[in-house]
């Protein structure tokens, strides 16, 4: 075993969260075989039903299995989380390393725009964008991203601003390397961790992002299950079949928890400098 | 002093400026017409054209956006396509009750947070320590309307401690405190587990410089060295969690008040999502983060005043 992969597995955090994951992802692959019931199929005559050997979690005042739903739940937020991810780690990668590398106005100005995006609550961002572009699962992923693209810029632009005055990147330019060249093979590979870092926060952040949108009916639309729908769902009935939203509930902290914990122990191992960022959910 | 205010105001107005800029384009971020999106679908061709003329959609963009400008300066933020009333009224007069939830949520979190980040970081790698780290990953990790709703089935319907829902309309200051109680604690429960984990750090970073390390080699007592030089030295830090935690307290006042059917910002701004009322929640998200931005501003006052490095920084 590498000595890396052993310092990797040998981090507790790492390794849980790594697990959490990556049995998380299995499930939102097979979620289509592993549901016990069809998560759309109502059954009037068997509602709010207990919880039993037929439905593991009982069922919803539709009759609907609730494990079968919390399972293709799974699908939504782990799909926005790797989206979101996706869209704003590159969107916020090259906005941060542009400013950062190029000073001067270019800098000043997208510094500016940055801090007035980082002045609205994330979460209020989110809410008001797709409350403009209609609920859909599209429109989450675009209002979460733009939430979180500024604060992935941020961090990247004062990681390239450490970079640049460095000898090697002097001597890059003294070997006749083209600023997009040194841009692109030396001063961004080199700011990624903390990056990464961050993103794995914003990924643990998009989880809770989704899950209130749906809670609050704003995200994906019913019948389509997720977490965050299915707390609601469960919400008037919280004193009676209190499992339904609970379950969801323990659902979504176990994605937070798994996204969280390696966001910490990537910080660990990736850069023991940036201690003092901690703390996902910055929404 | 006077040059550090300075330049914390010409950030403040920067600021404001960017908000409102980001407010209008949120109005355009609506496909096709917005006014045809607000009206609905049995909108008359009357009223359609009346609020294309008030909102200036018959105009340039550059116009639109110069007559948006003008009437935010003047405090005209619109009005609700609902009740008629002017936007920034029915934002300013939803806003007290979400205010006291933040800010009581907020200062549970501080009483919470704080001590508990502090014990965490001088008993760095005890039990103590992974305890309270654990708990407070748990506590960042459940979504805040979930808490609620655990507070509400165990707190309100088990214990039978606290009103579950509404806000009681009575004038009565302890029923009304009573009813905000159980809100103001799960908010302030979520938000302390965030500012434990960053006092920890803040705390954590302080106690591993040198100047510490030179005090511990003076022999100075180390509560001395903890609360002399430590805790001094990490308040801008703390300070700071604070600032960045008030904006998301709003946002998570807005979860929160849903969950315990409190009237306030969060029941406004939904139902005028619902009732497609852009105007208005384009008002709300303009007020809420110029108040975020008016809070940092007051923190970076005061962190001048608590530490000179900084104003000349």
């Amino acid at each position: 075993m590498s000595t890396e992969l052993r310092r990797y597995l040998g981090h507790p955090g790492l390794a849980v969260g790594t697990a959490i994951l990556v049995l998380l992802v299995m499930i939102t692959l097979v979620a289509g075989w592993i549901a016990p019931h069809s998560p759309l199929k109502t059954d009037m005559a068997n509602t709010l039903a207990p919880m039993s050997t037929s439905h593991w979690l009982g069922t919803d005042q539709f009759g609907r299995d609730v494990l079968s739903r919390i399972i293709m739940g799974t699908r939504v937020s782990i799909q926005v989380a790797f989206a979101v991810v996706a869209l704003s780690l590159s969107a916020g990668t090259i906005v941060g390393a542009l400013a950062g590398f190029a000073g001067g106005w270019t800098e000043r100005i997208t510094v500016i725009i940055i801090d007035i995006l980082l002045a609205f609550p994330g979460f209020l961002l989110a809410l008001a964008l797709v409350a403009a572009r209609g609920s859909s699962l599209e429109s989450v992923i675009v209002g979460v991203s733009i939430a979180f693209t500024p604060r992935v810029a941020a961090v990247m632009r004062s990681v390239v601003l450490t970079i640049k005055p460095r000898p090697f990147i002097e001597a890059s330019r003294a070997i006749g390397l083209t600023e997009l060249r040194i841009l692109l093979r030396h001063v961004i590979p080199n700011a990624m961790p903390p990056v990464i870092v961050i993103a794995t926060v914003s990924a643990a952040t998009a989880i809770l992002a989704e899950a209130g949108l749906s809670f609050l009916g704003l995200g994906v639309q019913p019948p389509t299950p997720t977490w965050g729908n299915i707390i609601s769902d469960g919400n008037p009935l919280i004193t009676t079949n209190p499992w339904i939203s609970l379950s969801a509930g323990f659902c979504i902290a176990l994605a937070v928890i798994a996204f969280n914990l390696l966001g910490d122990g990537l910080r660990d191992t990736l850069d023991p400098r940036m201690r003092q960022q901690t703390g996902a959910r910055m929404l | 002093m006077l040059r550090h205010l300075g330049r914390c105001f010409v950030h403040l107005a920067v600021a404001v400026a960017g908000i409102v800029t980001v407010a209008f384009f949120l109005m355009r971020a609506i496909p096709g017409d917005p006014a045809a999106y607000m009206l609905g679908d049995y909108a008359t061709a009357d009223a359609l054209a009346r609020l294309r003329g008030q909102l200036g959609l018959d105009r340039s963009v550059l116009e639109q956006y110069a007559l948006f400008v003008a009437r935010a300066v003047r405090g005209d933020l619109g009005s609700s396509v609902v009740t008629g009333q002017a936007a920034l009224t029915e934002i300013l007069d939803s806003l007290p009750a979400s205010a006291a939830l933040a800010v009581l949520g907020l200062l549970i979190a501080i009483l919470i947070g704080v001590p508990l980040g502090i014990a965490s970081a001088v008993r760095q790698g005890t039990w103590l320590d992974v305890a309270i780290m654990l708990a407070a990953l748990a506590g960042i990790s459940f979504p805040v309307f979930w808490l609620g709703l655990a507070a509400i089935l165990i707190l309100s319907h088990g214990l039978d401690l606290f009103p579950a829902l509404g806000s009681s309309g009575s004038e009565d200051l302890l029923t009304r405190l009573h009813h905000l109680a159980l809100p103001a604690l799960v908010l302030g429960f979520s938000v302390s587990a965030y500012i434990a984990r960053l006092t920890r750090s803040a705390m954590l970073e302080v106690l591993g410089q040198d100047y510490v390390r030179v005090a511990r080699a003076m022999g100075i007592p180390e509560r001395r060295i903890l609360y002399k030089l430590a805790l001094r030295n990490a308040l801008i830090p703390i300070l700071a969690v604070i600032g960045v935690t008030f904006a998301w307290s709003l946002g998570n006042a807005i979860l929160i008040e849903v969950v315990f059917s409190r009237p306030g910002l969060g029941s406004t701004l939904l139902k005028a999502i619902l009732a497609r009322d852009y105007q208005l929640v384009q008002a709300g998200v303009l007020i809420l983060a110029t108040a975020v931005v008016v809070t940092n501003t007051v923190l970076d006052v005061v962190y001048g005043v608590i530490d000179p490095r900084l104003r000349s920084g």
